[in-house]
């Protein structure tokens, strides 16, 4: 089997930060927006989200040798509706709170552009372990991603982080960190959602842009000092053939 | 005896459907594009949001 | 006429004040991605319609007369993509077939309706809220029509946005999204439009 070492690693780092399915791929951002009110109703999308993805994406990358090539998207599809359906089913019976609070929502992890983009370009072409790290790796980014968005909603919309409505196995407990009159509420409106995305959006572009411009510095840099060595070459053998 | 008539119906017409959307698939497939048509270029402004690493249109990474 | 009325207030409702993307959050995707140009947006905003109010014509039936008397009522998400998908294929496959015009302009955009959440969106809430079947209509007309009013509205901004002197970290998608932001507030303006109508 050839395989580089640390390639499990890779794979699971990938879903994480460098090809992270909400901010460098841009997928996935009807849930992104809409449930991130408050960090409860973000971590419960989260962990409904990634149990989707690895569950559709083991089970596809079970069946890729048995799934014919025309109806692979079909089938991908149905897959992935039944899980969602189970996982709905099971969020109405132990969790309420939070099947009423996202809604239509968890119907819509079906038609989200991260499950079957990584069903169809990912598990159907590896094995199965492969495919599990993978989703986990997704998964895990994207819950990162919308709990950061949350985050800064509800720290900055209602001053306090509060736990324990939607896990009622948690104590209920707020802490509130701005005082109540200096909360702006505009970021739990839904155009707060779209300005706090667009700035999480530009903060990482201007990161990404440094970053860029660094290693243009960096190879600039080596270009000159390679100049100068070669010049200090080519004088050296001048000089060398003067003595001569 | 009405409720598992209408099961029954229920379920005849839930794998009714299923068969309707994969022949609706296979045979949007395999119809060919109407001349003129196949030239169409993808990746330009239209396909930024889309995740069909599927598509008829997309650009073959191999022939780049 | 009442009822007349209250569907044409509907309409109106579902389309300006909580408008399907910039409330409801459920067009997001190909709201970012295709409104780069106006004919785009156009195409893909008349696709969407016509999915949609087709979508749910089909769905509240299928669910209310079949899936409920049956009580597999929990098969509704199931059903509904596959609904929507065998709707998205046949449309594809008419055009396909006898309009190459219209397969040039809108063909592309098909795959992209089928994971547009907007759609699947409508006919999910449509039944979960136990709306009547005339609502259930207005619901959809109203959404779907505001969607190509808002997407039509932002790509026209978006034109302008690209050749503006935007910093560099904001091109393209985040200073887009902040104009987002600010049709949102406008929007929020609307609220309350309706509240003093008896009917």
């Amino acid at each position: 089997m050839k395989r580089e070492k640390g390639y499990t690693k890779k794979n699971f780092l990938k879903g994480i930060i460098a090809e992270n399915p909400l901010f460098v791929s841009i997928l996935g951002t009807c849930p992104a927006l809409a449930t991130t009110k408050t960090i409860e109703a973000a971590l419960g999308m989260g962990i409904l989200f990634t149990i989707v993805l690895i569950c559709s994406s083991v089970l596809v990358s079970l069946l890729r040798k048995v799934i014919s090539e025309e109806i692979r998207t079909p089938a991908y599809i149905v897959i992935i509706a039944t899980f969602v359906t189970i996982v709905k089913m099971f969020t109405n019976a132990f969790l309420p709170e939070l099947f009423s609070t996202l809604g239509v929502f968890i119907s819509l992890i079906v038609v989200n552009c991260i499950v079957l983009g990584r069903a169809e370009a990912y598990a159907s072409k590896n094995n199965v372990f492969d495919s599990f790290i993978d989703a986990l790796g997704m998964g895990l980014g994207y819950t990162l991603a919308i709990l950061s968005m949350a985050l800064f909603r509800e720290i900055l919309g209602t001053g306090a982080i509060s736990f324990g409505k939607i896990f009622y196995f948690i104590p209920y407990f707020k802490l509130q960190i701005i005082p109540k009159n200096y909360a702006l509420s505009i970021f739990q409106n839904p155009a707060g959602a779209f300005i706090v995305f667009g700035v999480i959006l530009a903060v990482i572009a201007f990161i990404t842009n440094r970053k860029k411009e660094y290693q243009a510095y960096l190879a600039r840099q080596e270009k000159i000092r390679k100049a100068e060595e070669a010049k200090k070459l080519a004088a050296q053998k001048v000089a060398e053939g003067g003595n001569k | 005896m009405s409720k598992e008539i209408s099961l029954v119906i229920a379920i005849v017409v839930l794998v009714a459907l299923l068969g309707i959307f994969l022949i609706t698939f296979v045979a949007y497939r395999k119809t060919p594009l109407p001349k003129g048509c196949e030239n169409l270029k993808a990746d330009d402004e239209k396909c930024a949001a889309c995740s069909n690493t599927e598509c008829a249109f997309a650009k073959k990474e191999e022939e780049k | 006429m009442n009822i007349f009325i209250s569907f044409v207030l509907a309409i109106i409702s579902s389309m300006l004040i909580d408008n399907v993307v910039l409330s409801r959050f459920y067009g997001i995707c190909p709201f970012l991605g295709v409104s780069r140009k106006v004919n785009s947006s156009l195409g893909m905003g008349i696709a969407v319609v016509f999915v949609i109010i087709l979508a749910t014509l089909i769905c509240w039936p299928l669910y209310n007369y079949v899936l409920v008397p049956a009580g597999i009522a929990f098969m509704d998400t199931v059903a509904y993509i596959l609904v929507i998908a065998s709707i998205v294929q046949l449309v594809g496959l008419f055009i396909k077939k006898y309009s190459p015009s219209l397969y040039k302009s809108l063909g592309i955009y098909l795959p992209l309706i089928t994971t547009n959440c907007a759609v699947l969106g409508v006919a999910q809430s449509n039944t979960d809220q136990g709306l009547t079947f005339l609502n259930s209509i207005a619901n959809a007309m109203g959404t779907s029509i505001g969607f190509l009013l808002i997407i039509v509205t932002f790509s026209c901004i978006r034109v302008r946005l690209e050749s503006s002197n935007t910093p560099k970290a904001f091109k393209g998608l985040p200073i887009a999204l902040i104009c987002a932001a600010l049709m949102a507030i406008a929007l929020v303006g609307l609220q309350g439009l309706f509240s003093g109508i008896k009917l």
